[in-house]
């Protein structure tokens, strides 16, 4: 088995923290009748009227088939683009642009990843300026490093690792930046389903030691029921929500029994019918 | 030790057969001697020159006039390459003017270059320098201009300041494009170099060239045109490590 399949040792190095945490109850993030269209307005919306709230520190599935605007809807959250109406709070103000205190995992790692920085390297870019002394930055780093099961590549290009490892590196870059909330974009779409499965444990496992909101993006049910504590769904043409679900699976979850769990196979008869319907 | 042995060998057995047919041409007198030198006698002049110190002097000052003009070219593309490759405002401006000024021949800059510096080294780096920035310049917009837009989205996440992302990504994005366009760039400082002595009288490689042929020296000539090439290829390799060093992160191609 390759390194991509280590568990991620806990407690490694200093602990990292998640900034302040809101008042219990407070969303994370309310989006209020969003709607996005690209190009001229008589263009077919790409998001028509959603409203919802992130819940501090819960860890949120959207799913959705391909091409129902869940990318958008992460960018929009992420501040890399807009809406065209509608509003979108973070922390009770509006998202005006990309902020340190939230990240976003591509799902392209290749392309996310600097391929002349080492694994070191891409995690401490997100630090060299916020941590201006080396011997801290790299203590930093170090501890990252562990946390995600890179130790042995840690001197390696991104070009060198396998797609699992690459993911992992992106994760610990995110996670120097210490944001509030992340935003994964369909992080292990392109993996393999073993790696896949090793890394969605992994990431529940940092979710619940960091307690750290997370908006997990995929076009996969299975995994949407899985990793979150809700999961909504998305329609397609346009982009709307069609469905909101409590998992109210007990945690922490595991790839056997959660998964012959008779409510994650009801949830998933569910989604599934949802989504045929589309 | 094999594969280095088949490696070389076919290409330098095929260099001295080149050699040993220009030696034959001249044994069998088929060009008259004041015109081809054989070999033996070319080399022979560049090796006398070498023992009595006449070829240093000429063979430093090309080199320095060359990397002189090559080295402000570098600068001066990357930093005009940056500005257009990454500010779409900025190509709008230029690029009119830089496409006009494109075709112009550096040689044609060489007049002009004269009135302004007189037959001076301000001169000739000017010259070098306008001829060689043009493939520096190209391939550094390009670089530029294709940073990933995934890789700014990620400095803008990260919050890297716009200083930040020049270094920390932007330059080392373009490197690959930048470092092959200083490279052919120094093949035509090269050119320019010798043209510039050989119009304005420059003292080096060129101009001793230059001399030669004037005063039927053929020897001395060829000579001069043997060290030419050596100091290409021997700057070329040179780069080439750099080149690679540089871009070590690259995966290696099978």
């Amino acid at each position: 088995m390759s390194l991509a399949d280590r568990q991620i040792s806990t407690p490694a190095g200093p602990p990292i923290p998640a900034g302040d945490r809101m008042p219990a109850g407070a969303p994370a993030l309310s989006i209020r009748d969003v709607s996005v269209t690209f190009g001229a307005a008589t263009n077919r919306p790409v998001l028509k009227d959603i409203t919802f709230d992130v819940r501090e520190g819960e860890f949120l599935s959207i799913v959705g088939p391909s091409g129902c605007g869940k990318t958008t809807l992460l960018r929009l959250f992420a501040g890399l683009m807009a809406p065209t109406s509608g509003s979108i709070q973070f922390d009770g103000k509006p998202v005006a642009g990309p902020s340190r205190q939230r990240a976003i995992v591509f799902q392209d790692y290749t392309n996310a990843l600097l391929p002349w920085r080492t694994v070191a390297g891409n995690i401490a870019l997100s630090l060299e300026r916020h941590v201006p002394s080396r011997a801290a930055r790299d203590a930093q780093v170090a501890a990252l490093i562990a946390k995600m099961g890179l130790e042995r590549a840690a001197q390696q290009f991104p070009t060198q690792l396998s797609g699992g490892m690459q993911q992992r590196v992106q994760i610990a870059r995110c996670l120097a930046q210490q944001p509030r909330i992340m935003l994964m974009d369909e992080p292990f779409g392109a993996l393999d389903a073993i790696t896949r499965q090793t890394l969605q444990d992994d990431l529940l496992k940092l979710a619940a030691e960091t307690r750290m909101t997370t908006v997990f993006i995929t076009h996969d049910l299975e995994e949407a029921i899985y990793l979150g504590d809700r999961v909504y769904v998305l329609g397609a043409n346009p982009g709307r929500i069609i469905e909101t679900i409590e998992v109210g699976l007990p945690k922490p979850r595991n790839q056997l029994t959660t998964r012959e769990d008779p409510k994650f196979l009801a949830h998933r008869h569910h989604l599934f019918g949802l989504m045929q319907g589309h | 030790m094999n594969a280095v042995l088949r490696a070389v060998l076919p290409p330098l057995l095929f260099a001295l057969g080149l050699i040993a047919l220009w030696q034959a041409v001249c044994e069998l007198r088929l060009v008259s001697p004041v015109f081809l030198p054989a070999p033996t006698r070319a080399f022979g002049e560049l090796w006398t020159r070498a023992l009595d110190g006449t070829l240093w002097t000429p063979l430093l000052a090309t080199t320095r006039r060359m990397v002189l003009g090559w080295f402000l070219a570098s600068l001066a593309g990357v930093a005009l390459g940056a500005a257009i490759g990454l500010t779409p405002a900025v190509r709008d401006l230029l690029e009119p003017t830089l496409e006009f000024l494109r075709p112009l021949p550096a040689s044609a800059m060489i007049p002009v270059a004269i009135l302004f510096w007189g037959l001076s080294e301000q001169m000739a780096a000017f010259v070098i320098a306008f001829g060689s920035i043009w493939p520096v310049l190209m391939s550094s917009i390009y670089g530029f201009g294709n940073v990933r837009v995934r890789l700014q989205e990620v400095s803008e996440m990260l919050g890297l300041t716009r200083l930040e992302f020049l270094w920390k990504i932007a330059i080392p994005s373009a490197m690959p494009d930048i470092l092959a366009g200083m490279r052919s760039g120094l093949a035509v400082s090269l050119i320019l170099a010798v043209v510039t002595e050989m119009q304005a009288s420059l003292p080096g490689l060129g101009y001793e060239v230059f001399l030669a042929q004037r005063s039927f020296r053929s020897a001395e000539l060829f000579a001069g045109l043997i060290m030419l090439g050596l100091l290409g290829v021997v700057i070329n390799h040179g780069l080439e490590l750099a080149e690679r060093r540089i871009l070590r992160w690259r995966p290696k191609r099978a």
